[in-house]
């Protein structure tokens, strides 16, 4: 194990290092495009010029002060962990906090439906290869995989409220993640549950028909090698063959998918988000950028990077633990 | 159609009636078959639908199967053999058609389903097959895959008496420190200690026959002549019949007691061992014993080419499948489909051949068959060899490669020395073989040469001019244009979107000829490798492997070289095919006076074709010589391990070899016990 150990702590040696350098030339592009004086320049009654100018300084976003000094500034405050201020003066740290919450409670449900309902779907059609059970769930995995997001979220959006109106009672809300505001905790989940549903089916779909048709891919691949027919050979039956031996090696592909669409689920989904209006990571980013709040588009890219990288590590981790012929070194 | 239906009715009726002969013969190493087979195949014909129509894989093949004696079924690619194992052991795709009948003492196992079929599998019938780097599940452990064989049959075993089984085969099989190794896991092993570890699963429940799938193709000559003998013990501890499939007929020589000789998914001659090799009846048989190198004699006669290629599965030839290639046919091997008759009833010896009673009564050989086989040297080969000019002279040739291990951050360098002092010179009208097994950097050799690189220590002169010398790129393309090389598989070094006029033409425009001669040329190089000149607009697709190779060679003929580099030049090719190349090679040499430097790991093919050897071992020349002199008394430890593994297409003389295997710069006989990896 120690060698698993120091294998783990070199990447992340190697990771730190490239994080810093893509977060620092984030910042710098950033700094040098998004333009926060002209939040303050298009504000009716325009403010006195001074002001202006102190509240650019005091987020450090004023364009007048030397870039690599805002940088230098912006990096000190960051080493002490302090991520900077929007241009509203707002710490983008606590912000941060909230919506990570929120994103999380979105992406957590449908990342592990997702995996569960796409793998087992794949696993089922490899095994049903040009039957009729395979082309319908494969062809419509197709169809939905070339959906839009927004397209596929919009008309589940439709669809929900026509059976909303349908019904005396009002199933399914199609903005935010609360509305209810007592103290009774099945009621509030309840209420958590009314508002999940059409985001989650809408990211459930989309994620699980790309594991699906991946699974399928790689399972048929592994279905043919020689060590499934020797398996067979042995005395066991096709079935028990492909469940035994081929499963196991088409999941080291899968795997890595899961390990990435396990950090995602704290980096957030940006349209979807957007369409049901929840506070996550992803809209944040969205608004940073239309607000010029370079210190929150930075720090959003940052801990996407910190979450991408620690998806590759798991990513490795997982191969490392399905594939004895990967060593650690 | 309808004749060829009624030919095959009739030849299924009296199918009993001819396979009584089995029982008769009194010739081969274990004399007669007794009691009852444990398999009897009768009939039995497969078929796949496919894109190009229906492949009729096997067509009414008939044989039988006695416990302790080891059947091999001879055969080149297309010919039906591997489907015909695959239908007894019940894992044919699932678009295959199978009828005709196969029983397992007395139970007919056609059309079982799978789950019946896997009662059988591995406990009564099971199966090795050929490529061991893939046959076994790279995520279990050696133990985990063994322990499963014994389990999915013997659910009851204890979870101690799985684990002392599983030491049990693996030390049976001759893998030292069994217990340590169950925890391994597959990569961790030699492609020969894997395949051992298939033996072991397959004869893990006793099985009555083990169905050995060209279980030594994909390995070296001492590997496989280790597994052969594994393959021995396995039936001496289980007492199973085995079935051998193999195209290689030196290896049949040593282990069978009967052959089966199939073509175009049929039976063409069925022996024991014995009669087959020394009274050859089918002109296919004869052929192909013909077309094999003999190693351990020194015979100045050209190789038996069979002319054209085997037929497609999908479009059989009316009559006689092998008339189109067989140079006795006449019109009725055309007409109809002949059928197995007995030539030597009391030797059980099976033909099926119109002309069988002219073979029989004039006692015909391959000689009589395919004349032509004299060799005519070119009157330059009078000069003898070491007066000639020297073409390619290398000297204390060192190349070493780099490992690194470790990551971004702390990395650690290794040197492998791949090619380790080696010094050898190429006369003119000379072929020199490099000779030895993967890894002993024969290869890298070659590459080094073929680059013409400033090598790392010692010299490469090719014509007299040293590579250090070579200053410009104009004086590089001038040695270049002397030396060529030819590649092992003509499917991958030809450029599939280029046609065979683009292929040829491209050197000589790199050497800045004229279109009217580049025409010209093509044309003459088309003719120089026998292939048809009005072809020169095809793709290389559109040809045969043998075909494609002959284009190879054109190619490298094309701008006059001196010296040819072939890297195992015939090993992707079928035995039939590779004679054609071979004799093609020794023309070609004879003409224009070319000197080769061959690397092959088959010996047969370097004793007949090779002037001297170098014997390659870890990177250096063990042994360098004439080739006679080499083959006959070879001196080094290594030489004389790496000769006796060669399995030698003669049964009497085959069965009595001993082996030696080398170990540590020390030759050890092989013969007790089996030796261990």
């Amino acid at each position: 194990m120690t060698s698993y150990m120091k294998y783990v702590v070199k990447r992340v040696a190697n990771y730190v290092v490239m994080i810093f350098i893509a977060t620092s030339l984030t910042y710098l592009l950033a700094a040098s495009f998004l333009n926060a004086r002209s939040n303050y320049e298009s504000r009716t009654p325009r403010p006195p010029q001074a002001s202006i100018e102190q509240s650019l300084d005091a987020a450090n976003l004023n364009d007048k002060t030397p870039l690599w000094e805002r940088y230098t500034r912006w990096l000190g405050g960051v080493v002490q962990g302090d991520w900077g201020v929007s241009p509203t003066g707002r710490p983008v740290a606590s912000e941060l906090a909230g919506r990570i919450g929120n994103s999380v409670k979105l992406l957590a449900i449908s990342a592990v439906l997702s995996v569960v309902i796409g793998v087992s779907l794949g696993v089922y059609t490899a095994q049903r290869q040009y039957m009729w059970q395979d082309r319908a769930l494969s062809g419509m995995a197709s169809f939905l995989l070339v959906v839009p997001t927004v397209v596929l979220a919009i008309l589940i959006v439709f669809f929900a409220i026509d059976i909303n109106n349908a019904l005396p009672v009002k199933i399914f809300y199609v903005t935010g993640l609360s509305s209810y505001s007592g103290d009774n905790i099945f009621l509030a989940f309840l209420d958590f549950l009314q508002h999940i549903t059409l985001p989650t089916l809408v990211l459930t779909i989309i994620s699980a028909v790309g594991y699906h048709l991946n699974q399928r891919t790689y399972l048929l691949d592994e279905m043919h090698a020689d060590y499934v027919r020797t398996a067979r050979a042995k005395g066991l039956t096709k079935r028990q063959a492909i469940r035994k031996h081929a499963l196991r090696a088409s999941l080291i592909p899968t795997s890595v998918g899961v390990a990435f669409s396990i950090a995602g689920i704290f980096t957030g989904a940006v349209m979807t988000e957007k369409i049901f209006a929840v506070h996550g990571l992803g809209e944040y980013f969205i608004n940073c950028i239309n607000n010029n709040d370079v210190n929150g588009a930075v720090a959003v890219a940052a801990f996407s990077g910190v979450c991408t990288l620690a998806g590759a590590l798991l990513a490795d981790l997982f191969a490392v633990a399905l594939d004895p012929r990967i060593r650690m070194s | 159609m309808t004749t060829v239906d009624t030919a095959r009715r009739r030849a299924s009726g009296d199918i009993d009636e001819i396979l009584r002969y089995e029982l008769l013969e009194s010739n081969g190493p274990k004399g007669a078959p007794s009691g009852d087979p444990i398999l009897t195949v009768r009939d039995l014909r497969v078929s796949f639908n496919t894109e190009a129509g229906v492949v009729r894989a096997v067509r009414g093949v008939n044989f039988d199967l006695w416990r302790g004696r080891t059947l091999a079924i001879v055969g080149e690619s297309g010919s039906g053999k591997s489907v015909t194992a695959l239908s007894v052991i019940g894992l044919l795709d699932d678009n295959a058609r199978v009828s005709g009948s196969v029983r397992l003492a007395g139970e007919e196992l056609v059309g079982k389903s799978d789950e019946d079929m896997s009662k059988m599998r591995g406990s009564r019938i099971s199966m090795v097959f050929q490529d061991p780097l893939s046959a076994l599940t790279p995520m279990f452990t050696i133990g985990d895959q063994i322990a499963e064989a014994l389990r999915i049959h013997h659910p009851e075993m204890s979870a101690d008496a799985v684990r002392s089984r599983c030491i049990e085969l693996l030390g049976l099989v001759g893998i030292t420190r069994p217990e340590t190794r169950l925890s391994s896991f597959p990569h961790e092993f030699s492609g020969g200690m894997r395949q051992r570890v298939v033996i072991a699963i397959a004869i893990a429940n006793d099985p009555d026959i083990i169905i050995a799938d060209e279980p030594t193709t994909a390995l070296d000559v001492t590997i496989q002549a280790q597994i052969m003998d594994v393959l021995k013990v396995a039936q001496r501890e289980t007492g199973a019949a085995v079935v051998l499939i193999t195209h290689d007929l030196g290896v049949v020589a040593g282990i069978a007691d009967d052959v089966m000789v199939m073509y175009a998914g049929e039976a063409v001659e069925r022996a024991s061992v014995d009669t087959l090799y020394a009274r050859p009846s089918h002109p296919y048989t004869m052929g192909l014993l013909g077309a094999v190198p003999q190693p351990h004699v020194n015979i100045d006669r050209r190789l038996v080419p069979i002319k054209g290629n085997p037929p497609s599965l999908a479009a059989i030839p009316a009559g006689c499948p092998f008339s189109p290639r067989c140079p006795m046919a006449h019109d009725a091997c055309r007409a109809e489909v002949p059928s197995l008759r007995a030539i030597a009833p009391e030797e059980g010896h099976l033909v099926s051949c119109h002309e069988m009673e002219r073979v029989r009564d004039g006692r015909l050989t391959y000689s009589d068959v395919y004349p032509g086989l004299e060799t005519r040297p070119p009157s330059w080969a009078r000069t003898p060899r070491s007066e000639r000019p020297v073409v390619l002279e290398v000297t204390d040739l060192v190349k070493t490669f780099q490992t690194k291990e470790g990551g971004f951050w702390r990395r650690r360098h290794s040197t492998v020395t791949a090619v380790d002092h080696v010094s050898f010179s190429i006369h003119e009208g000379e072929t020199l073989a490099l000779v030895g097994e993967s890894g002993s950097g024969k290869s890298t050799t070659l590459l080094q040469i073929m680059d013409l690189v400033v090598p790392e220590g010692g010299t490469i002169a090719v014509l007299g001019r040293d590579t250090r010398d070579l200053k410009s790129s104009a004086e590089r393309r001038a040695v270049r244009r002397d030396l060529q090389i030819i590649f092992q598989d003509p499917m991958s070094s030809l450029d599939p979107r280029m046609p065979i006029y683009d292929v040829l033409a491209e050197p000589l425009r790199a050497q800045g000829w004229e279109r009217s001669k580049i025409n010209a040329r093509i044309g003459e190089l088309m003719r120089l490798v026998g292939i048809n000149a009005d072809y020169v607009d095809r793709f290389p697709t559109q040809f045969s492997g043998g075909q494609r190779q002959r284009i190879a060679i054109a190619r490298a003929l094309a701008t006059n070289p001196r010296l040819l580099l072939l890297d195992e030049p015939i090993a992707s090719l079928d035995v039939s095919i590779q004679a054609g190349i071979i004799n093609l090679l020794e023309d070609l040499q004879a003409q224009l006076k070319l000197s080769y430097l061959f690397v092959a790991h088959d010996l047969a093919v370097i004793r007949h074709i090779s002037d001297t050897v170098a014997v390659m071992h870890d990177g250096k020349i063990v042994e360098f010589g004439d080739t006679d002199e080499v083959f006959e008394h070879p001196r080094d430890p290594y030489t004389r391990a790496l000769l006796s593994a060669i399995p030698i297409p003669d049964p009497p003389l085959e069965r009595g070899r001993r082996r030696y295997v080398y170990r540590d710069g020390e030759l050890v006989l092989a013969d007790e016990g089996i030796p261990v990896a």
